[in-house]
């Protein structure tokens, strides 16, 4: 069988227009590669039409903190017990920016390291880590927190995640004290207005009824992105 | 002495907690009855006996090699394929620790285990290949540094070499030795640079071997860019591996994985589809430059022209479109499906490259014999088995974080 072999000439201009046509059609596949389905992102930055629920954003300082309990700066709470034992949990601002239809949490006899991931929180389909805000052995799980999420609206009562044998107490130590902590979460939403702004400046002076799913609200898709970086777990572990 | 022994009893041995998961060597055998042990039992049991057969009698009694043939399924698949398959190990530590993407992170330690275990698989198939095996040793004091082969060789052992310091991190974390992992730790970032290094060499090392034989390779396969291809392909190779490989060990190993903080893999794999998406894209159009450079397009319309066209429209430009649309629009299974269809097509090129398309003139073709497609099978099996084995104990899909602060 013989074969029409190309002459240079044709061959040259068969490759110059190859790589002509490689890099006319490398720009729109990098852009359709790199780009979202329509409504599929919420644009970093740009000012988006706020659904209903975030015009009712409460003013600063309607997260509660109470006295007894430290606050880890990643938004875990720990209390001492009389029996020796630490209760942690997610604190107000953690579980009104999430409103968490999920959770995940250390089984028991699992070792948790203040700072590091330690449980989760997020829905059906995404969760997002959050720090331990001590050391320790994990000695009991609230079973009833991981099967009714509900019971994060009380996220300093019924909705306390695990019980640890830590240690010592010294880590506790390192935690924010409740008057801090208050101070803190203070800041905290003074950042979320800050996000929110120009669209919610206003009305977060206006006051209004907390309400839950903060971070959905605003961020749409991108809502663990922005509890990320309140949980201080935005950055992967190296 | 009863407290002694009850204290016993309540911290069990090493053994159990590490090597036995736990139970006792009873509860631990019986653990071991499943189908897929039925199965890999009974490709080792006919596998192993072979390989040592071949050792024992010569590559005449066991393969179909001759003069014509000297490289056949041993080199065509346990070598050319296992290597570039086991590409995921420099791709992402270099995605890693060298451009810094650390979300991918999570993925570094299985794609580096399946890279070690590839090399290791690809050199006993090596060794099994080689007609006088133990003249491996030479390339150390041998240096024909003109040679592509010398080259190979010495990039094998280095680079596997480095995948075993690689793989010592997580294996040193299960035996709790704080010191040396430390150290280990500290010295990844070079050891990243170092694969990075080898694996260039090394994957288009593979392609430099077939510039030795222009006139034995089809011209639909051959060009003297044949390396910058095998070097390009082994990138892609090695993102599409790390989605296959991750979307089965997240999911075999789900079990593993309870109590970890959770890691949302449909991001990285949207992630790693982006990238297969613009790797397999720019891949194809250098293909059809590789076939106008050879002057090869009177070819398309034969046989071989049939075979290379479904190589790259079903498996490099197809997975590519796939890839795109599954990253943009979120559609992970999409993803998942064009990084399997990318594994085959790879697979696919490299047994077009030193098989199918190899000695194309020649009227006597090779078929590999029975033995040469079990010996194959037994070792991917052994790779596999041995994947689930480290899998299953040391912290390869999760890091232990009693050491995750040492950094």
């Amino acid at each position: 069988m013989t074969h029409d072999f190309l002459s240079i000439y044709d061959a040259k201009i068969m490759e110059y227009l190859l790589a002509v046509a490689y890099l006319l059609l490398f720009v729109p596949m990098w852009r359709y590669v790199q780009g979202a389905a329509r409504g599929a992102e919420v644009v970093a930055g740009a000012t988006v039409a706020l659904p209903a629920a975030v015009a009712e954003a409460p003013p600063l300082g309607w997260f509660q903190v109470p006295d007894g309990v430290a606050l880890h700066p990643g938004h875990a709470w720990a209390r001492a017990e009389p029996d020796g034992l630490v209760t942690v949990g997610l604190d107000d601002f953690a579980a009104k920016l999430v409103d968490p239809e999920a959770l995940k949490l250390p089984a028991t006899g699992d070792q948790v390291r203040q700072s590091r991931p330690a449980f989760a929180v997020g829905d059906q389909v995404l969760t997002v880590p959050m720090l331990s805000p001590v050391d320790g052995t994990v000695v009991a799980v609230n079973a009833e927190a991981r099967e009714h999420p509900e019971r994060l609206h009380d996220p300093y009562g019924a909705g306390w995640l695990f019980k640890v044998r830590p240690p010592g107490l010294e880590g506790l130590k390192q935690l924010l004290s409740p008057a801090a902590a208050r101070d803190y979460l203070e800041k905290a939403a003074e950042s979320l207005s800050r996000q929110l702004n120009p669209a919610l400046g206003r009305v977060l002076q206006d006051g209004g009824v907390p309400i839950r799913g903060i971070a959905r609200a605003v961020a749409g898709d991108e809502w663990a992105a922005l509890a990320r970086r309140h949980f201080l777990t935005d950055r992967s572990e190296p | 002495m009863a407290s002694a022994r009850t204290q016993a009893l309540a911290q069990p041995s090493f053994f159990r907690e590490k090597i036995l998961l736990g139970m006792t060597v009873p509860a631990y055998l019986k653990s071991l009855l499943t189908p897929f042990n039925a199965v890999a039992a009974a490709i080792l049991a006919v596998g192993v006996p072979i390989l040592v057969y071949r050792f024992a009698a010569g590559l005449g009694a066991t393969t179909n090699l001759s003069q014509a043939y000297p490289w056949g399924l041993w080199i065509g698949f346990d070598m050319m394929t296992g290597i570039v398959l086991a590409a995921g190990g420099f791709t992402i530590g270099a995605t890693v620790q060298l451009l810094g993407l650390k979300d991918y992170h999570v993925i570094e330690r299985p794609a580096i285990l399946t890279a070690f275990l590839g090399y290791v698989m690809a050199i006993i198939g090596l060794l099994a290949d080689l007609g006088r095996p133990w003249n491996i040793v030479m390339a150390l004091v041998s240096y024909g540094s003109a040679s592509a082969l010398f080259e190979v060789a010495w990039c094998v052992m280095c680079y596997s070499s480095v995948l075993l310091l690689e793989f010592t991190v997580p294996f040193f974390e299960w035996l709790g030795w704080r010191r040396v992992h430390a150290v280990l730790k500290k010295a990844l970032l070079a050891l990243t640079v170092l694969s990075v290094m080898f694996s260039t060499m090394h994957q288009s090392a593979l392609g430099s071997l077939f510039l030795l034989a222009p006139t034995k390779l089809h011209p639909l396969w051959y060009t003297p860019f044949i390396f910058i291809f095998f070097f390009i392909s082994a990138i892609l190779a090695g993102i599409s591996m790390v989605i296959v490989e991750s979307s089965l060990s997240h999911k075999l190993f789900a079990h593993r994985l309870e109590g970890q903080p959770h890691v949302d893999m449909d991001k990285l794999l949207i992630g790693l589809g982006k990238a297969g998406a613009l790797v397999s894209f720019a891949y194809f159009f250098l293909k059809l430059q590789g076939i106008i450079d050879g002057h090869a397009w009177g070819y398309l319309l034969t046989g071989y022209g049939a075979l290379f066209l479904v190589e790259i429209l079903g498996f490099v430009l197809l997975p590519s479109l796939l890839f795109a649309y599954g990253a943009r629009n979120q559609r992970v299974k999409l993803v998942r499906v064009a990084g399997v269809l990318t594994v085959l097509g790879i697979v696919f090129n490299r047994l077009n490259v030193s098989i199918f398309a190899f000695n194309w003139q020649n009227p006597v073709r090779y078929v590999p014999s029975w033995m040469e497609i079990v010996v194959s099978l037994t070792l991917v099996t052994i790779g596999v088995l041995c994947f689930r084995w480290v899998c299953n104990r040391m912290p390869i899909l999760w890091e232990d974080p009693a050491f995750s602060h040492e950094d």
